[in-house]
């Protein structure tokens, strides 16, 4: 067995089975990490495996001694039936393999959306016009801000938490039956990255109201504008923010970024 | 035993205003502010929210009927939430910190908690008996499901169906079903059969379901019985909880079509399980479906296709019994109109939706029942008329265009809490316009909608799915196969070479 571990052929094996078993199952356990897609899989190991040849190629000796079970293999007469399985093995694998890529098996069309999808200048609120560029929550100009705050928690919890959940995360109890999956608030890529104009849009017009890009006729997001007021919906943005503690991108720093 | 004596330590020293803040922060919005289970959400979910305050009732419990949890049982109701509710699970979104100061917290609501001295003990569970056969344990666990009085509530098939499923309610009176014991992912208190027997020794306090630890002290069945009931009901949900496959492969059969849906046909083609959620996008919203999602299966013959839906529903509608039922439904929850509709007896639906013609691009009509410039086809059937279908076009959640005579052929049966049944249609269409030519090969959307009359569903009051797909599988033609081969000649060609030239070069050293 020692004497396997130190010949660099089985340590080139056993390097590559580790790497692999770390790529499939330790990484997706880490906390904040997922599932490895295939493909990348497939790149990792193929970075692990070029890096094994140039540590096993940097020394003649090495080199020679790593050859030395692969041409064993090859030319053994007492290893005849290795290399018989060896061969029938690798023969078999590339004709599943190329079945599987020729088969033609009718998948799910791709579903190219944009995210966030440059918002209009201007839109028509219950046959109001309103100015999206440049505009700011009134509401944080005025009144109350408890009170603003108390009517955009009753908002939230009588209106959203089916899909967004309490913890405001895209997973409320209705979620999973939805594709695109609801925003998730707690994400700095949602109303992390927007001004609070572009969030009251999305919440007025909602799905049905997304340009093309946005796929809306996928999107579960009602247009708000049939159930709340504007005073609502601005409550309940100023809520979103409230509670994930994130601050809403601001016109002057957007202004300067896109010097 | 050092863990829940070493969790209550740290328990008694927490101070509650830090478990006050992250209660007002993250609980009250459901469980209202002083706890009385009446936050602004409450209104919109079914069950409610847990009523922390009087008597502290608590379903989720290891300890006996009638006394309060466990710091460690309400922790892990926090913890993992309570599947098949609004309550989701803390443990990844709170602190450790956090989630005890909460549980701190929630027990100042009850005076009963106050009371130090008597500390609540867990029942000893054992652990599940081995030996004998499953099949044994499933027989033994039926027999005890019957004698005891499952099926009372649960049904025959363990559906939610059973005789007395219609007059159920809480002890605040709000309406609750006999849980369908076929969806072991939405047990309140966990679905693996150790859950099961726990909730069967201590009952869920402040609902119909009654603890039957009783029956073992007199006698009635022994303990390893109550086991494997336990055992059975875990038997009649699937290993894992169904995940969602975004397209339905229907494979070409030479037989003929199955047109009934318990044709034996079926039982060799693969099914799809599709969740479905309330309606809660256009008015008047819906946040308490009753059906909580279908399975489907398809075939197609050369010319002809079916499709079968299979789906649990504990009434078979319309039902008088079920009128007060829906009238406790209807007064636990919020509407969007403020005029409180009176219980009828609805009868349950089903829909299909397709759009009109098979899509090329991305783009698709609206997902729920498109819109009035770009309409869907859909296959609507009632069990007010159960041997008859219709199609048409829906142009919004409010508008469906029936298409006189040209619905699909409709066969349904009801059998204890379950319908089944199949839509049959020739592939090309007459009217090309406004009636889907179904083609193979290709991904044709498709979604589903279910209305449980019983539940107080008509209207816009339904469960709904988004866009899925469903494919008409071709046989696969015989060129498929040409390249796999070649391939495989070419890897053993070179194969063979690699070891020729091996073997020459070293007959060559030799001789040298």
């Amino acid at each position: 067995m020692r004497a396997y571990l130190k010949h660099p052929f089985w340590q080139a094996v056993l390097l590559l089975v580790l790497a692999y078993l770390v790529i499939v199952f330790v990484i997706p356990v880490l906390p904040g990490s997922a599932m490895v897609p295939k493909s990348v899989v497939l790149q990792y190991m193929a970075t692990v495996l070029v890096g094994i040849l140039i540590w096993v190629s940097d020394d003649e000796a090495r080199w020679t001694l790593f050859k030395e079970p692969l041409h064993e293999v090859l030319i053994q007469p007492r290893l005849k039936a290795v290399r018989t399985a060896l061969l029938a093995v690798v023969t078999l694998m590339v004709g599943c393999l190329t079945y599987s890529q020729v088969k033609a098996s009718v998948a799910a069309p791709p579903n190219l959306r944009s995210i966030h999808p440059a918002p209009p200048s201007q839109i028509t609120f219950r046959g109001k016009t309103i100015a999206l560029v440049g505009l700011e929550n009134p509401l944080r100009r005025s009144g109350d801000m408890a009170a603003h705050l108390a009517e955009g928690r009753r908002i939230y919890y009588q209106n959203c938490v089916p899909c967004h959940g309490d913890h405001l995360d895209g997973q409320g109890h209705f979620a999973s039956g939805f594709n695109p999956l609801p925003a998730n608030f707690q994400d700095n890529g949602t109303i992390a990255q927007l001004t609070e104009s572009f969030v009251f849009w999305r919440v007025a017009k909602g799905g049905p109201g997304l340009p093309r890009e946005g796929t809306p006729w996928n999107s579960a997001m009602p247009a708000w504008e049939e159930f709340l007021t504007e005073d609502e919906i601005w409550s309940v943005v100023l809520f979103l923010y409230d509670q994930t503690g994130w601050k809403p991108r601001t016109w002057e720093v957007s202004a300067e970024g896109s010097k | 035993m050092i863990y829940p004596l070493l969790l209550l330590a740290v328990v008694a020293t927490q101070d509650t205003s830090a478990g006050k803040q992250v209660y007002t922060k993250w609980c009250a919005g459901c469980h209202g502010v002083d706890g009385k289970g009446d936050g602004e959400g409450a209104r919109h979910m079914i069950p409610p929210p847990r009523d922390f305050t009087g008597n502290a009732l608590y379903q989720i419990r290891s300890t006996p009927s009638g006394q309060l949890p466990t710091d460690a049982d309400l922790l892990r109701s926090i913890d993992e939430g309570l599947p098949g509710t609004a309550m989701p699970a803390w443990k990844t979104r709170l602190s450790d910190r956090q989630r005890r100061d909460v549980l701190a917290y929630i027990k100042t609501f009850s005076p009963y908690f106050a009371d130090t001295t008597q500390r609540p003990q867990p029942v000893v569970f054992g652990s599940a008996p081995g030996g004998g056969s499953v099949a044994d344990a499933l027989r033994v666990g039926r027999q005890f499901y019957d004698s005891i009085g499952c099926r009372k509530c649960h049904g025959d098939l363990g559906r939610g169906d059973g005789p007395s499923a219609p007059t159920l309610k809480d002890d605040a009176g709000h309406p609750i079903f006999a849980a369908d014991l076929h969806e072991n992912w939405r047990f309140n208190g966990g679905g693996t059969a150790e859950d099961i027997y726990h909730r069967l020794r201590t009952g869920l306090d402040g609902t119909p379901m009654p603890s039957f630890s009783d029956l073992i002290e007199q006698k009635f069945l022994t303990d390893e019985q109550l086991w494997r009931v336990a055992q059975y009901v875990r038997s009649l949900s699937p290993k894992e909880p169904p995940a969602v496959r975004d397209v339905i492969h229907a494979p070409l059969v030479t037989k003929a079509l199955p047109h009934a849906p318990d044709d034996s046909a079926w039982t060799s083609v693969d099914g799809y399980w599709f969740p479905l959620v309330g309606q809660v996008i256009r008015k008047e919203r819906w946040f308490a479906p009753a059906v909580t999602g279908v399975w489907v299966k398809a075939v197609h013959t050369a010319d002809s296709i079916a499709l079968r839906v299979v789906w649990d529903d504990r009434s078979q509608s319309p039902d008088t019994a079920w009128l007060a039922h829906v009238g406790r439904v209807l007064n636990t929850l919020d509407s969007d109109d403020s005029t409180r509709e009176q219980p009828a007896p609805w009868p349950d639906q089903l829909a299909v939706q397709f759009p009109v013609a098979i899509p090329s691009g991305m783009e698709r009509p609206y997902f729920l029942m498109g819109s009035p410039g770009a309409p869907v086809y859909q296959w609507r059937w009632s069990s007010s008329s159960r041997t008859a279908a219709v199609a048409g076009l829906a142009r919004g959640i409010d508008r469906f265009d029936p298409q006189a005579g040209s619905g699909p052929g409709v066969r349904v049966v009801y059998d204890h809490g379950q319908w089944r049944l199949t839509f049959t249609r020739a592939l090309a269409s007459a009217d090309t316009a406004s009636q889907l030519p179904f083609r193979t090969g290709r991904a044709i959307p498709v979604a589903f909608f279910a209305w449980d009359g019983s539940n107080g569903e008509h209207g816009t009051r339904m469960a709904i799915s988004t866009w899925y797909f469903l494919a008409l599988d071709e046989p696969v033609p015989a060129r498929v196969f040409i390249s796999p081969v070649l391939a495989m000649v070419l890897t053993l060609g070179l194969g063979m070479l690699v070891v020729w030239r091996a073997q020459q070069k070293t007959s060559y050293r030799r001789q040298q």
